[in-house]
């Protein structure tokens, strides 16, 4: 019983150390990619700091510098971002 | 003395092993994960190195970028080298400007496109808004060669470095191999744009 305790214990401790940094290396990366959006739009941000999905394509993104965009593909597959 | 007891016996001398055996179990997954971390992204080009991008409006266009002996060109050739499909050779060699002069890195325009669909230095997002920003800049050239535009060519020049810039600014850090890349093939796709004959190939 001790050993199974064990075990189950360093898969779950495995699972977590695995898992962990890649779902944070995504968040990173959607943060960056929706600075640099900002960014190659000439609209003011500085740097995202949090961002919510709100469907497939479609994010709120909220800036250092308090301003916050809805940052969406539209239908003729231009990138926008919407000032909120 | 019966069996039971005799197992559990070597299973208490056993224990500390085992544990040994779990925690270096466990310092060798840090250690290769620290080690993943620190790898340099794609690229055989040395960490922190950065890219020079040297400002281009003095000079005229079409003209050629120097030869250099750096491992990029070498990248390049090899790039060139890979086979591809009858469309896109018949593409290729109306994009290739520099090919046959001495002293000219051949300009592979799919081989970049593709690098550039393919790097992970830029966000899927950052690449749809950069995709939009040249296909823009393709339409105001388009505009121009009609007369439809007030733009002149000296405006597209600076439309055209500004959004390369952007492009070398996203990667740098992240591709450097491909930034210089970039850099290098600047005054070709510049030659190819600047030329309305070669444009309307595109």
């Amino acid at each position: 019983m001790n050993k199974r305790v064990q075990a189950w214990a360093l898969i779950v401790a495995m699972t977590a150390f695995f898992t962990g940094p890649s779902r944070a290396e995504e968040d990173v990366s959607l943060l960056k990619d929706m600075t640099s959006v900002i960014a190659l739009l000439g609209l003011p941000c500085g740097q995202v700091v949090s961002v919510k999905r709100l469907g497939d394509n479609d994010h709120i993104a909220s800036c250092q510098d308090g301003n916050r965009y809805r940052v969406f593909l539209n239908p003729e597959g231009r990138v926008v971002a919407q000032k909120q | 003395m019966s069996d039971s007891s005799v197992e559990s016996r070597a299973e208490e001398k056993l224990m500390p092993v085992t544990r040994i055996f779990e925690l270096l179990f466990v310092l060798l997954l840090t250690a290769s994960c620290v080690w993943m971390e620190r790898k340099p992204p794609q690229t055989g080009a040395p960490e922190g190195e950065a890219v020079a991008v040297e400002p281009s409006m003095s000079r005229p266009a079409g003209q050629s970028v120097p030869k250099t002996d750096s491992p990029d060109a070498k990248t390049l050739a090899k790039v060139s080298a890979s086979p591809v499909p009858a469309e896109q050779t018949r593409k290729k060699e109306n994009a290739t400007p520099g090919l046959g002069k001495p002293g000219v890195p051949p300009l592979d325009l799919t081989a970049l496109e593709t690098r550039l669909k393919e790097t992970k230095a830029i966000g899927v997002f950052t690449k749809i808004t950069l995709k939009n920003q040249v296909d823009d800049l393709l339409d105001q050239f388009r505009a121009y060669y009609q007369g439809r535009s007030k733009i002149s060519l000296a405006e597209l020049r600076q439309s055209y470095d500004m959004l390369l810039l952007k492009v070398l600014s996203l990667l740098q850090d992240g591709d450097p191999s491909l930034a210089r890349m970039v850099v290098a093939s600047r005054e070709a796709i510049w030659g190819i744009l600047a030329d309305p004959a070669k444009f309307a190939t595109l």
